[in-house]
């Protein structure tokens, strides 16, 4: 091959690894962009008075005068679509009979738009379920109601040849000429006034309980079902793992026994992690009967098994690390061998242990696999920390999972989704942080 | 020398201790010393017990269903009713959507990873590096459900409505260069025939000739690609890019530790004979640390085989071996989802063959992960013992 | 009878007997092996008390090993054994029912590269007494402040005792490491050429230091620098790929050696 083709091929093949880096750092942009792009609107968005109401009356938050106030302000606001609505009804009770039907089953479905808008109806009974009490809490919420308010889901079937086109029409055009008709002006030409949307910034996402299925409210249960979950699991691995590591690097002949071992620790970080959880279902729960049935302890003691490999090789090498000469200048000055292990090497290892410590934590903070049979349940309070042995709880992983997929209204709390995921990979990316920043600050201080 | 000759003081005049220990204080501080070991091998060997309580506890689960329905149907039927009257749990197809989606997340992180391991060990200075690590590192902390999250509510709703259009750019950008790099060698190789005065313009008309064939052949591909009906955004396609992205990061560190350890007196003897960068690369680093690459490719296939959240999620759950088998724009449901998903109805009957089938995955997934493993320390092994360790 | 093998194993090697000094630490046809690579080959010297002895040669004969044997450090490789007879004080050191680790509290040792523990100044001295039972911190501050006393270092450390030992100089952490060794109050310091890592200044200081120990003190040092050992020594062994090849006065070795490789490798024909 000539020179100059060889030249070119070798510039082709830096670009091509220079593009898959980039490739690479574009792919965690667009998976981190949405979560990060979405999920801040759980914390920060536009409230409306439905949603200071459902404050005051779920959280007791919020000061009762202005509120009322400003719910007496929406209602004026409100007035005139309710009084397009009573005439309407009026208008459909004089209908004959077959008329009166169908615009009937129109009315509803406008009713019930109202009712998704705006809340209970004046004269309609309260609702039981909380989120059917109030109306949009959210602004944005509220503005996609208003599309649903204004627009009829049809579908054409104008052409034979293709499947029939989905397509959007005016409601309004059912009711022309009607006494309905001008609720689909006044509604779209007064919804800030009905709904008086103010920016709210709810930090208290993190920290409060949900109702009604994460309708409203925040993910406390969740974050602390992860944390009992994660620094459970942490007080089984850390000790045995770092007593594991201490076994392999000093006492320990190198042979077939310790090859045999290591091949088993590697096995063990081999297991895929839904198999942990049968695992953990077949023997803390059924066998040995920790708990009763799902429970935080069950939960732990799976996610330590899983994270075991990962503290025993984190903590092998930071042990192998340390300088020979350190155990040498300890031996010469009389001490035994675990003496030495333990008053010096240990706290020279300390910083790669620790970066260990804290990388597993970040691991078994996100794992969802492992505590779907042995510790997670979808709806719950926060626990105590004794009932953390016998009950179980709602964790971030599982949650996430089940708010997207088995949730009866997943469009609805797209907010919190996002939140609850954005929550989860700031978590997991901040232990990551902390764990190298700590390991810098750690080596500099032994370093001198 | 017998002790009742030592003088009561040191040559430096200090009084004098023995070094003797009684035999009962020698005979103690052995059996201390060795307790101390035992107490240690033990703690140590629990992961040893750990691996052999799974085993033992998921098979004893999983042999029941065995001896209801024997193994036949479980292995080769693609009939899975398991709620039906009567029941068939034939679980061919959810092995098969189990090694498509693996497979589909090879050809993404395989060729993806090595690359970028390359780059990373060889072509980009230290400081880009530097900044390349975090990235690697944070794809590798993302939890899998946030990618779950991620494959089923952005990337789903995008494949069903674009994406035709969206393969078709990514044939154009992955198959343009390509295509151009190889019309260019390919010329060259056929120009060299040519004598010497012609060779340029020969290179030239080689150059257009093999360029336009290509040209025309990836623009068919690309049309092709756009007009993909998909039906919906959950299916193999779906999960095994956002799996080979999972498996990347175990790749890339992986493959880039053993490009490392191939050694730089390997490289500076290609250099020293005038090999360009790539040519040292493909032919010397490469095949030199191949066991190592090797074992990082098993194990990103390890990772991509027991990955459970992000194929339950988007995969599209459906029990069935597409036709064509090829066809990735159709769900599939692999073993994982099976057993996670299953098993809130399996439940409620502990003992009937719903709930032991789902122990039988596992063990087959056990089965799997555990010869994945071996393969891959052997060939970690075989890379030591190549460089010399 | 004891008494009388040591003289012979003194005359053997010394051209003047009017040496009647006790020997601290005597090795009688004593041997190392790695493996099956004979390191130190039948040894037979005497180490007299309160000197300071040299052990020249040159690289790779086997002067550490021999050194290292004393306090049994060479236990920390695998493969390494030993035959024959090393004594220290009357008492053999590799016999069956040896403390180790009361051996290695009376037989100190100094490392070629300084190595303070990552912890505070006072930490590193204070480590040996802490794990040899000294818990009162009173006590414990009496006996830091003694060993850098003795080690030359107190008066440079008195005011930054609880700071990491590592921000010190070169110099100054051997003189730390030496101040640890001194602190469990040992009879014999075993120091494995401590200034080769050192700037000349802070060697000076140190042979300075011995200077100063010898007497409370006996003193092994393996050094390659011959100079050094002319200077600092009583006593000089010369160790030849593993063998002795002479013992005796330095001052005699110097200028008067007996053996022809001796004189070869002083004048520096050879190493």
């Amino acid at each position: 091959m000539q020179l100059g083709t060889r030249k070119l091929l070798d510039r082709a093949f830096s670009g091509l690894g220079i593009c898959s880096i980039l490739l690479l750092a574009a792919a965690l942009l667009i998976i981190l962009a949405p979560m990060a792009g979405r999920g801040w609107r759980a914390f920060l968005f536009r409230g409306t008075v439905e949603y200071r109401r459902m404050m005051l009356e779920r959280f007791q938050r919020g000061d009762r005068e202005a509120i009322e106030a400003e719910e007496a302000q929406a209602a004026k606001a409100r007035q005139g679509a309710f009084d397009i609505l009573a005439a309407y009804e009026k208008e459909v009770a004089a209908l004959g009979f077959l008329e009166r039907r169908t615009r009937q089953d129109d009315l509803e479905k406008v009713r019930d738009c109202m009712r998704d808008l705006l809340g209970p109806l004046p004269g309609e009974e309260r609702p039981v379920l909380p989120r059917d009490q109030y109306g949009q809490t959210r602004w944005d919420r509220a503005k996609a109601k208003l599309d649903r308010l204004l627009l009829v889901e049809t579908y054409d079937y104008s052409d034979p040849t293709k499947m029939g086109v989905k397509v959007m029409v005016p409601r309004v055009d059912r009711f022309k000429g009607t006494a309905l008709e001008p609720l689909f002006t006044t509604v779209p030409e007064h919804l800030e006034a009905m709904m008086l949307p103010r920016v709210e910034f709810y930090w208290r996402f993190l920290f409060d309980v949900s109702h009604d299925a994460h309708f409203f409210g925040g993910v406390w249960p969740e974050m602390l079902g992860t944390i009992y979950l994660t620094v459970g699991a942490m007080l089984f691995a850390v000790p045995m793992g770092v007593v594991a590591a201490i076994y392999l690097v000093e006492f320990a002949h190198e042979g077939r026994v310790v090859s045999i071992l290591r091949t088993f620790i590697s096995t063990l970080a081999g297991v895929p992690s839904i198999v942990f959880g049968l695992f953990g279902l077949a023997f803390f729960i059924n066998t040995l009967g920790v708990s009763g049935s799902k429970s935080v302890l069950a939960g732990s003691l799976t996610l330590a098994l899983l994270v075991l490999p990962t503290v025993i090789r984190a903590a092998e090498e930071a042990i192998r690390a340390v300088p020979q000469t350190y155990k040498e200048a300890a031996l010469s000055l009389g001490a035994s061998r675990w003496r030495t292990v333990v008053t010096v090497m240990l706290p020279a290892a300390l910083p790669g242990i620790l970066t260990g410590i804290v990388i597993s934590m970040g691991r078994a903070a996100g794992e969802t696999a492992p505590i779907i049979f042995t510790a997670a349940v979808s709806v719950g309070k926060p626990l105590g920390l004794g009932e953390t042995l016998s009950q179980p709880t709602p964790a971030l992983p599982w949650n996430i999972y089940n708010l997207c997929s088995e949730h009866a209204e997943v469009n609805e709390i797209r907010h919190v989704q996002y939140g609850m995921v954005l929550t989860l990979v700031l978590l997991v990316l901040f232990l990551n942080a902390a764990a190298i920043i700590l390991r810098a600050r750690i080596s500099k201080k032994l370093r001198g | 020398m017998s002790q009742a000759e030592l003088s009561l003081t040191d040559p430096l005049g200090r009084p004098r201790q023995s070094l003797l220990l009684s035999k009962r204080a020698t005979r103690a501080k052995q059996v201390a010393s060795l307790a101390g070991r035992s107490v240690l091998f033990l703690i140590t060997s629990s992961s040893v017990l750990a691996v052999l309580f799974i085993f033992y506890y998921i098979a004893q689960d999983a042999l029941p269903f065995f001896r209801l329905r024997g193994a036949g149907e479980f292995f080769t039927s693609s009939e899975w009713y398991p709620s039906a009257e009567p029941a068939s749990f034939g679980s061919l197809s959810m092995f098969f959507g189990s090694g498509i989606v693996t497979l589909g997340a090879s050809l993404v992180a395989v060729p993806l990873g090595v690359a970028a391991a390359v780059c990373l060990s060889d072509v980009l200075p230290f400081g880009v590096r530097q900044l390349a690590k975090p990235v690697i590192e944070m794809l590798a902390a993302i939890p899998s459900v946030a990618y779950g999250f991620f494959a089923l509510v952005v990337f789903a709703p995008l494949l069903q409505e674009r994406g035709g259009a969206m393969l078709e750019v990514a044939a154009y950008v992955i198959g343009g260069p390509l295509a151009f790099l190889a019309a260019v060698v390919l010329a060259d190789l056929t120009s060299s025939r040519a004598p010497e005065k012609a060779r340029w313009a020969g290179r030239i008309v080689a150059f257009l000739l093999f360029g336009g064939a290509m040209a025309f052949g990836l623009v068919a591909l690309g049309g092709m690609l756009r007009g993909l009906p998909i039906d919906s955004g959950t299916n193999a396609l779906n999960a095994s890019i956002i799996l080979g992205i999972m498996a990347l990061p175990t790749v890339v560190s992986v493959s880039e530790d053993a490009l490392q350890a191939a050694g730089r007196d390997l490289r500076e003897g290609s250099y020293a004979l005038g090999a360009t960068r790539a040519e040292t690369i493909l032919r010397v680093v490469i095949p030199a640390s191949a066991s190592g690459i090797c074992a990082a490719v098993i194990l990103g296939v390890m990772r991509a085989v027991g990955e459970t959240m992000v194929v339950w999620m988007a995969s599209g759950n459906a029990a069935q071996i597409p036709s064509p088998w090829y066809d990735l724009t159709a769900p599939v449901r692999t073993l994982t989802a099976t057993i996670a998903g299953d098993m809130g109805e399996a439940d409620h009957v502990t003992g009937s063959a719903r709930y032991h089938v789902l122990f039988a995955m596992a063990l087959s997934l056990l089965a799997i992960s555990f010869v994945l493993n071996l393969a891959s320390e052997g060939a970690t092994r075989r890379a030591r013992r190549k460089l010399g360790h | 009878m004891e008494m009388a093998v040591e003289s012979d194993i003194f005359r053997s090697h010394v051209a003047d007997a009017d040496d009647d000094g006790t020997l601290h630490v005597t090795a009688q046809d004593f041997s190392i092996f790695y493996g099956s690579n004979e390191a130190v080959r039948e040894v037979t010297l005497g180490i007299p008390a309160g000197q300071v002895t040299a052990i020249i040669g040159p690289s790779g004969c086997g002067k550490s090993t021999f050194l290292r044997a004393i306090n049994r450090m060479n236990d920390l490789i695998p493969g390494c054994r030993a035959a024959g007879k090393l004594c220290f004080d009357g008492e053999h050191i590799y016999g069956s029912q040896v403390d180790v680790v009361a051996l290695r509290r009376r037989v100190g040792m100094v490392f070629q590269k300084p190595n303070p523990f990552p912890k505070s100044v006072f930490d590193n001295v204070a480590y040996g007494p802490r794990i040899h039972g000294l818990r009162s911190r009173g006590k414990l501050a009496q006996v830091v402040e003694r060993s850098l006393v003795r080690a030359a270092l107190w008066e440079e450390v008195k005011d930054r005792l609880a700071q990491n030992a590592l921000g010190l100089s070169g110099g100054q952490q051997q003189r730390l490491c030496i101040a640890r060794a001194l602190a469990v109050d040992p009879e014999i310091l075993l120091m494995d050429e401590p200034t080769s890592a050192l700037d000349p200044r802070s060697t000076g200081r140190i042979e300075d230091l011995i200077g100063e120990l010898r007497g409370t003190y006996t003193i092994i040092i393996v050094t390659h620098n011959m100079q050094q050992a002319a200077r600092v020594s009583d006593y000089t062994a010369f160790l030849y790929e593993g063998e002795l090849i002479e013992f005796g006065r330095t001052k005699q070795i110097f200028t008067n050696p007996q053996e022809k490789r001796t004189e070869d490798y002083i004048t520096g024909r050879f190493g």
